[in-house]
């Protein structure tokens, strides 16, 4: 006979208390469900017993409090009957100072922000200190609104958002920009092939062989001569340098010396191809130096030389030789040792005034009108007696001239700092891309804001584009020191 | 529960809500110098908007353990928990600003993940996993009294075989039976032993489904075959049989296998002279109904084994979360 299956058949094999029964489904589902938050108690329950409150933070410690990580109370002081354990600023200043803004800032009353502000802890391996732009922007994107209305730029938001073109390189009063430096040069000459001398070999400069972010005597300069780097010299800072404007506040650390280009002295980048030599008789050049230095060298060196070669004193006018377009008289003639330096040095001063130091300085003084390059006088004739009638030696001592001060910038962002070592991967045309073209000295050669934009930016694939990597919040020239508060070894055995 | 049209005011409000969240984290995280963080008045906000969503999805759980409370219909605490549980996952993210940050808050993070893809994962089930119960398992019954059923299968098989062969099998004892070897079954009364088959072999198949007695059992009919002619059967049945209906989850049984057992059967039918024909019939309907309580139970861990994570995770998460709640103001 066949199965068969009615309704009734079915339910009466069902047991009615069948969901008393414990099945093993439920029993794992009532033991999971006792044990998981029992476990999650007791886990939390053993670390606030330990006393490791590690667990409640919201993140890892930046690395400069890294050692901190079990010391929550070094930072989290609890008040008096209260219940909060914030973080404080005194917890932050018994460590650092922390000086504020810029002094005119804080002196308007400005409110004083709370270190955690900007500086926001447990947010994992961060740099603190490198605080994002959005924060300075709360202040700088509308310093007229914050009532801290000031010389800097009202609105910037970032560096990539409306953050002005440098100040080198803004027109002034609707004319372009111009470098302050007197010295003549022609970039885009001396990035040329040039020859090294009238018979000299052909040579190209790189921007390194003059420029350089290393103090110098790090190397050795292609282009310098040792005996002018190391003679001394009368002229100082301020005759070659303009002074520092900076005008924004200093960084914490000094920071290594190669972040500002060193200076380029004639002594390192130049003497090696601009001679200073002044007569056929010698090898050696004037100092590089003021007027009056060069003037008593000329003297020193041809009174020299006469005592040691008196023969010289007999002179017999080159025939064959014209100067100043005139030819010379045939006949000789017998100066004294006086004139003859005196003579000597009139001329090495005409060539020195006129065409070397001219050369790069701007020279200037009443003498140069009047100088006259021939000993002869080409304009006199010959007096009574048929000698050609003496010229410079019965003149008076000329009138040294004036050599402007250089003015060389060394400071291009007043408000900011640039650090070239941080930058040497990168070949120095890449920004500077207006020195191979630039044949003016007044022409500034410094790259725009743009060109650090291209690497500084947000987002990933660029380098930082914070605020903090160029300027500085605190003002660390009124910094105070502070009391010690840790002591070691106790600090990592939990002490403090 | 089907997420069906009738949702369709919570999944707008949820909407509504998160649309809502969004559109104050998206300003607050762009203008927040730090960026967004639990600490700040926002992000508490979205904190302990997160935490009084969970918490609303945990108090399901007390909800159906006291079924009598009249705190609103069972469906639309359900439908509240699975909307309002799933907005849990995108406010604590912007609580948090989208970072787990330190061992707590990452462990509340990773719980709160779990926990939510463990409950979309389950209401995806509960979409796709019913309809397949019921193309797949006809012959359904209450998951926990699967093991009951099954006992009572086999020792309707034992009966039916005995019937055709004789006594032959060794039994330990019955699995289907209670404890004083009585049950308590549908319809309220008690029912009697079941007589074994080499006792009283007289019964009909559908009184032996029904587990019922001989004493509500219709005249029975006697089909006993020789020792020689019911070999096959007798081997067949404790070879195969048996050892299936007593343990179905073991792996290579060949009448696990609807279509090898089908064959087994036809050729076990060959060798069988026509009077066991009826026998083998039931034989192989019990195993049938026998595969279908494994198909369900199957169907049954897929349905409910989710709980397994969700439930308990879901519970750790509310304790730590409040223990968060404490130590963040703190400190």
């Amino acid at each position: 006979m066949a199965r068969t299956r009615t309704t009734k058949a079915i339910a009466q094999r069902i047991d009615l208390n069948y969901f008393k029964k414990a099945t093993p489904f439920k029993r794992a589902k009532l033991w999971l469900v006792v044990l998981a938050p029992l476990l999650a108690a007791l886990w939390i329950a053993w670390h606030f017993l330990s006393g490791d409150h590690r667990v409640y933070s919201s993140g890892r410690l930046s690395p400069a409090h890294a050692v901190l990580e079990k010391q929550c109370e070094a930072c989290h002081v609890k008040m008096d009957g209260g219940f909060s354990a914030a973080a404080r600023d005194s917890a932050c200043l018994a460590c650092h100072d922390g000086p504020g803004h810029h002094l005119e800032m804080t002196a308007s009353g400005a409110p004083k922000l709370p270190c955690s502000e900007c500086h926001t802890e447990h947010r994992a391996r961060i740099a603190l200190a490198n605080v994002r732009a959005k924060y300075c922007a709360t202040c700088h994107a509308d310093l007229g609104r914050a009532g801290k209305g000031s010389q800097f730029a009202n609105d910037i938001r970032s560096l990539s958002n409306r953050h002005p073109e440098f100040l080198a390189l803004r027109p002034e009063n609707g004319a372009p920009p111009r470098d302050p430096g007197t010295i003549k040069l022609n970039h885009a000459l001396h990035m040329k092939a040039i020859r090294r001398g009238p018979n000299g070999p052909s040579v190209q400069l790189e921007c390194g062989d003059c420029h350089r972010p290393s103090p110098a005597g790090d190397a050795r300069w292609e282009y310098g001569d040792k005996r002018y780097a190391a003679a001394p010299v009368r002229y100082t800072a301020a005759d070659s340098f303009e002074p520092t404007r900076s005008r924004g506040l200093p960084a914490k650390r000094p920071g290594s010396d190669r972040k500002l280009m060193v200076p380029v002295k004639f002594a390192n980048a130049c003497a090696g191809c601009h001679s200073l030599a002044f007569d056929k008789r010698f090898d050696e050049g004037v100092p590089h130096d003021r007027p009056e230095v060069v003037r008593a060298f000329l003297v020193r060196t041809f009174s020299g030389y006469i005592a040691a070669h008196p023969a010289e004193v007999r002179e017999v006018a080159d025939p064959g030789r014209s100067l100043a377009g005139r030819l010379a008289g045939s006949q000789g003639r017998t100066v004294s040792s006086a004139q003859w330096v005196s003579e000597r040095v009139a001329v090495a001063e005409e060539l020195l005034w006129h065409k070397t130091c001219a050369q790069c300085h701007e020279v200037s003084g009443s003498l140069l009108e009047d100088v006259k390059i021939a000993r002869w006088d080409a304009a006199g004739g010959r007096g009574a007696n048929g000698v050609p009638r003496q010229t410079s030696a019965n003149l008076p001592a000329a009138e040294l001239p004036s050599i402007a001060k250089a003015r060389t910038r060394l400071e291009w962002l007043p408000h900011a700092r640039f650090d070239h070592d941080a930058h040497t991967g990168f070949s120095c045309t890449g920004c500077h891309q207006n020195a191979l073209k630039s044949a003016e000295s007044s022409d500034v050669l410094i790259p725009g804001i743009a060109v650090c934009q291209t690497c500084h930016a947000p987002g990933p694939g660029y380098a930082s584009a914070e605020c903090s990597e160029c300027h500085t919040y605190h003002d660390w020239s009124r910094r105070t020191e502070v009391k010690p508060v840790f002591t070691w070894p106790a600090l990592r055995g939990g002490g403090s | 529960m089907l997420i069906d049209r009738s949702q369709r005011g919570w999944a707008m409000a949820s909407l509504g809500i998160l649309a809502a969240g969004l559109g104050i984290y998206l300003p607050y995280a762009s203008i927040s110098p730090a960026g967004p963080r639990g600490g700040s008045a926002v992000g508490l906000l979205f904190g302990a908007a997160g935490f009084a969503f969970m918490l609303y999805a945990a108090a399901l759980g007390a909800r159906k353990r006291v079924p009598t409370w009249r705190l609103g219909r069972a469906k639309a605490w359900m439908q509240g928990h699975l909307w309002l549980g799933l907005l849990a996952l995108p406010m604590i993210l912007f609580h948090g600003g989208f970072h787990f940050g330190g061992t707590l808050t990452r462990v509340l993070m990773w719980l709160l993940i779990i926990t939510v893809l463990s409950g979309i994962y389950g209401a995806l089930l509960q979409h796709l996993v019913p309809k397949r119960m019921t193309s797949d398992v006809p012959l359904e019954t209450i998951y926990d009294e699967i093991g009951h059923v099954r006992a009572l299968l086999a020792a309707e098989a034992d009966r039916t075989v005995e019937a055709c062969c004789g006594s032959f099998l060794n039994r330990g004892g019955r699995a289907a039976e209670g404890k004083d070897g009585t049950w308590q079954r549908a319809g309220g009364f008690t029912a009697l032993r079941p007589i074994a088959a080499s006792a009283a072999p007289l019964r009909t198949s559908a009184a032996v489904s029904a587990g019922a007695s001989a004493a509500v059992a219709p005249a029975a009919e006697i089909l006993l075959l020789s020792e020689s002619e019911s070999e096959p059967l007798r081997s067949f049945y404790s070879l195969e049989v048996r050892p299936f209906l007593e343990r179905p989850e073991e792996r290579g049984l060949r009448l696990s296998d609807e279509a090898r057992a089908a064959g087994a059967f036809t050729a076990l039918r060959t060798v069988l002279p026509s009077a066991a024909h009826g026998a083998l019939d039931d034989l192989a309907e019990i195993c049938g109904e026998a595969r279908q309580l494994r198909r369900q139970e199957r169907l049954h861990r897929w349905l409910h084994g989710w709980l397994l994570v969700h439930i308990p995770l879901s519970l750790a998460l509310i304790v730590l979360g409040a223990v968060h709640a404490v130590m963040a103001l703190r400190w």
